[in-house]
C-alpha cells in the first residue's frame, strides 16, 4: 500500500509537471482582431521625371478589400523639400489601389499609406530612392534617421 | 510524551486508537512543516508588508525623478529617444513609458552592458532628469526576496514550496484546532487568558491561527498564479480552456508583425564601406514611437501604460498596463510596420478564471481598493508573523531536552485517510507531492537506519 501509493504519487506529479504547455491556437479562443494587411509595390530603379505608378494591395482576413473605408497616399522627400500631401488613391480591382507620381529631384523619399477598413487602421511607410542618394542622405540613413516630423498622422 | 500533550481539551488525543493515531500523524506533520517553513513564511509576510506600499514608498524615494513642471508643448517621443541614444550610445532602448499625468516624467528603459537602466526624461524639454539602475531599486529587491529569495529559479521554487506547505499547515492546523468536545468558544474562537501559562501559550497560537487562516489562504491562493511552476502550469491550463488570460497577457507569445523579410528596409551600417545595394534600402520602415503613442490614445488605454519596443524584425510594439484596479488592465500588440492592432486584450476579454486571477492579483498587491486593501493585507501579514512565532515558541516551550518533541510516529503512511489527504494535496500542488516523496525517502534511507537520529526525531 505504502510503496505503491508513493509510486502512484510520483507518477502523477511527473505527469502534472510535464503536461502543461500552451496550445498554439489558444488565441482563437479569445477576442480576435481583423488587421488590414498592406502590400506596398514601389517600382525599383526610379529615375527623375519619369511617370511611375505606386500600388498597394489591401487584404483583410485573407480576402482582398475591394471597397476600403479610405485609402490615402502620401509621399515626401526625406529633407522635407518635396511633399505630395495625402490624397485618395484610385480603387482598381482586387483590392489594389494606385496613384501616379513623377519626381523632379533625386534622393531619398518616403511613401506612406493611410488605410482603414472595418475598424482596422494602418499607416505603413516605405522608404524608396529616386536616382541616386546624396552623401548626406546616405549619412543620415546610417544614423538611422527617420523622415522629418510634421506629416499628417491623424486621420479618420 | 505525556508531559508534552498538556492537559487541554484540544491537545488531548481522542480515546479511539485509530483516531488517536491519525491525530498524532497530523500533529507530527504540522510540527515538522511548521518548524521548517515558519521562518520563510515570516520572511514572506514581512517583505509582503513592505511591498504593499510600493507605490507610496517609491513616490517619496524618487520624487525628484518623477515630477516635472508642465509646459505648453511636449517634445516628440522620437526626440526623447534620440537624446537617450546620444547620452548612451551603446545602449538599446527596450521600453518607453509616457507618464500618467501632466506632472509626471516619461521613462525610457535601456539595456546597456547587461544592465537595465531607467532614464527619466522631462517630456517637455526632451532632456534627461536622471537615471536609475534597476538593480538598485530597493522595492525591486524586496519584490525579488518576496518572489524568489533573490535566488532565481531555485528561490522561486522554494517560495512556491513554502506557499504550498502553508496550505498544508492550514489544513492540518484546522484539524488540530477543530474542537473534539462542545467546549464553547473559549480556546477555539477566543483565547483563555487566565487559565495558566501553558494554556495561554497554546491559545495564543491556535486561536489567532484560526482567525488568520481565511486571509492567509487568500494570499497564498492569489499569490500562487505568479509562481514559476504551479503558476505557469495553472496559467497554461486556464488559457488553453479559453477561460483564463488571453495568450501573451501572462504566458504565451505575442503575435508577430505581418511582413516578409525582403520588404523591410535595411539600415546601412556606419562601419560598412561597401556600397549598399539600393534595393535593400528600399523597403518598409518601422513605425515611430510617436505614432504608437497616437494609436494608444485612439484605442483608449489607462495612462500609466508602457510601450515595449520590438527588438526583432518580426517583433511587435506591445502596449501594456497593469494598473491598481484589475478592470483597467490592457495588453495591445501593434504591427511594427503597418501600425495595425494585431491583438487588443482588455479585462473584459479575459475568461472567467482570468478575471478572477486578475482580481486576486490586484487584491494580493493591495492596490484594488487602495488604503483599506493595504491595511487589511498588512494586518493579515502581521498576524501571520505572530502566529508563526507563537507556534515556534509553543513548540520550544513544550519540547523535551533530548528530542524534538514530536508525537511518536506511526509508520509514515499507515493511516489511509492521511495517505489520501497527502496524495490529494500532492496532486493539487506537485511540489508538495515531490517534497513528501523526499521526506519519505529521507525517512526510509536515513532516519530509520540511524538509531540516534531516529530517537531524537521520535520516528
Amino acid at each position: 500500500m505504502r510503496k505503491s501509493g508513493m509510486l502512484a504519487l510520483l507518477l502523477l506529479c511527473m505527469l502534472i509537471l510535464g503536461a502543461c504547455s500552451l496550445n498554439s491556437d489558444a488565441a482563437s479562443l479569445y477576442k480576435q482582431e481583423s488587421p488590414l494587411q498592406v502590400k506596398m509595390n514601389v517600382p525599383e530603379d526610379l529615375s527623375v521625371n519619369e511617370e511611375v505608378v505606386f500600388e498597394v494591395s489591401l487584404s483583410q482576413n485573407g480576402a482582398p478589400v475591394d471597397s476600403a473605408d479610405f485609402v490615402h497616399f502620401e509621399v515626401q522627400k526625406q529633407d522635407g523639400s518635396i511633399r505630395f500631401p495625402m490624397e485618395e488613391a484610385e480603387n482598381t480591382e482586387n483590392g489594389v489601389y494606385q496613384m501616379q507620381f513623377e519626381f523632379e529631384s533625386e534622393g531619398l523619399y518616403y511613401f506612406e499609406v493611410h488605410a482603414g477598413n472595418k475598424g482596422s487602421v494602418v499607416s505603413p511607410q516605405q522608404q524608396f530612392i529616386v536616382g541616386k542618394l546624396s552623401d548626406s542622405e546616405l549619412e543620415s540613413l546610417k544614423q538611422g534617421s527617420k523622415p522629418e516630423q510634421g506629416s499628417s498622422g491623424h486621420h479618420h | 510524551m505525556e508531559k508534552n500533550t498538556e492537559k487541554t481539551s484540544a491537545a488531548k488525543a481522542p480515546k479511539k486508537s485509530v483516531n488517536g493515531r491519525f491525530y498524532k500523524t497530523v500533529w507530527r506533520w504540522h510540527l515538522y512543516a511548521g518548524i521548517i517553513f515558519a521562518p520563510l513564511l515570516v520572511l514572506l509576510a514581512i517583505t509582503g508588508s513592505i511591498y504593499l506600499f510600493k507605490a507610496e514608498i517609491e513616490e517619496v524615494l524618487y520624487k525628484d525623478y518623477y515630477q516635472v513642471s508642465p509646459q505648453d508643448e511636449r517634445a516628440a517621443v522620437t526626440e526623447q529617444l534620440d537624446e537617450v541614444k546620444r547620452l548612451y550610445p551603446d545602449a538599446v532602448a527596450t521600453k518607453y513609458r509616457p507618464g500618467e499625468s501632466e506632472t509626471r516624467s516619461s521613462e525610457v528603459t535601456i539595456s546597456s552592458n547587461g544592465e537595465s537602466l531607467t532614464v527619466f526624461m522631462d517630456p517637455y524639454t526632451g532632456k534627461s532628469i536622471g537615471e536609475l539602475n534597476n538593480d538598485d531599486r530597493i522595492m525591486d529587491k524586496i519584490e525579488e526576496i518576496h518572489g524568489e529569495l533573490m535566488a532565481g529559479t531555485l528561490g522561486d521554487r522554494i517560495v512556491e514550496l513554502a506557499a504550498c506547505w502553508a496550505i498544508v499547515l492550514m489544513v492540518t492546523g484546522f484539524f488540530l484546532w477543530f474542537p473534539k468536545k462542545k467546549t464553547g468558544i473559549a480556546g477555539t474562537l477566543i483565547p483563555r487568558l487566565r487559565k495558566g501559562k501553558k494554556i495561554l501559550r497554546r491559545d495564543l497560537h491556535v486561536v489567532p491561527a484560526f482567525w488568520v487562516t481565511g486571509g492567509l489562504l487568500f494570499l497564498v491562493l492569489t499569490g500562487l498564479p505568479w509562481s514559476g511552476l504551479w503558476g505557469a502550469n495553472f496559467q497554461a491550463i486556464t488559457t488553453n480552456t479559453g477561460e483564463g488570460y488571453p495568450p501573451s497577457v501572462w504566458i504565451g507569445d505575442a503575435p508577430t508583425s505581418n511582413i516578409q523579410t525582403q520588404d523591410i528596409a535595411e539600415v546601412p551600417w556606419a562601419a560598412e564601406t561597401l556600397d549598399v545595394p539600393l534595393s535593400a534600402i528600399q523597403g518598409q520602415i518601422p513605425l515611430s514611437l510617436d505614432k504608437v503613442v497616437e494609436v494608444a490614445e485612439q484605442e483608449g488605454i489607462y495612462p500609466s501604460y508602457s510601450i515595449f519596443i520590438p527588438q526583432e524584425p518580426e517583433g511587435v510594439y506591445t502596449l501594456s498596463v497593469f494598473p491598481p484596479k484589475a478592470q483597467d488592465e490592457a495588453t495591445i500588440h501593434i504591427d511594427q510596420y503597418s501600425g495595425a492592432v494585431l491583438a487588443d486584450y482588455r479585462y473584459e476579454n479575459y475568461g472567467v478564471i482570468g478575471k478572477i486571477v486578475a482580481w486576486g492579483i490586484t487584491l494580493h498587491k493591495g492596490s484594488q481598493f487602495g488604503l483599506a486593501n493595504q491595511l487589511i493585507s498588512l494586518f493579515i501579514c502581521l498576524s501571520v508573523v505572530f502566529v508563526a512565532i507563537s507556534g515556534i515558541y509553543l513548540w520550544w516551550k513544550r519540547k523535551p531536552q533530548n528530542g524534538i518533541g514530536a508525537p511518536a510516529a506511526p509508520a509514515l503512511f499507515n493511516t489511509k485517510a492521511f495517505l489520501f489527504l497527502m496524495i490529494g494535496l500532492g496532486i493539487l500542488f506537485p511540489l508538495v507531492g515531490l517534497s513528501i516523496l523526499a521526506v519519505w525517502l529521507i525517512d526510509w534511507l536515513l532516519i530509520q537506519r540511524i538509531p540516534s537520529v531516529k530517537k531524537w526525531l521520535n520516528a
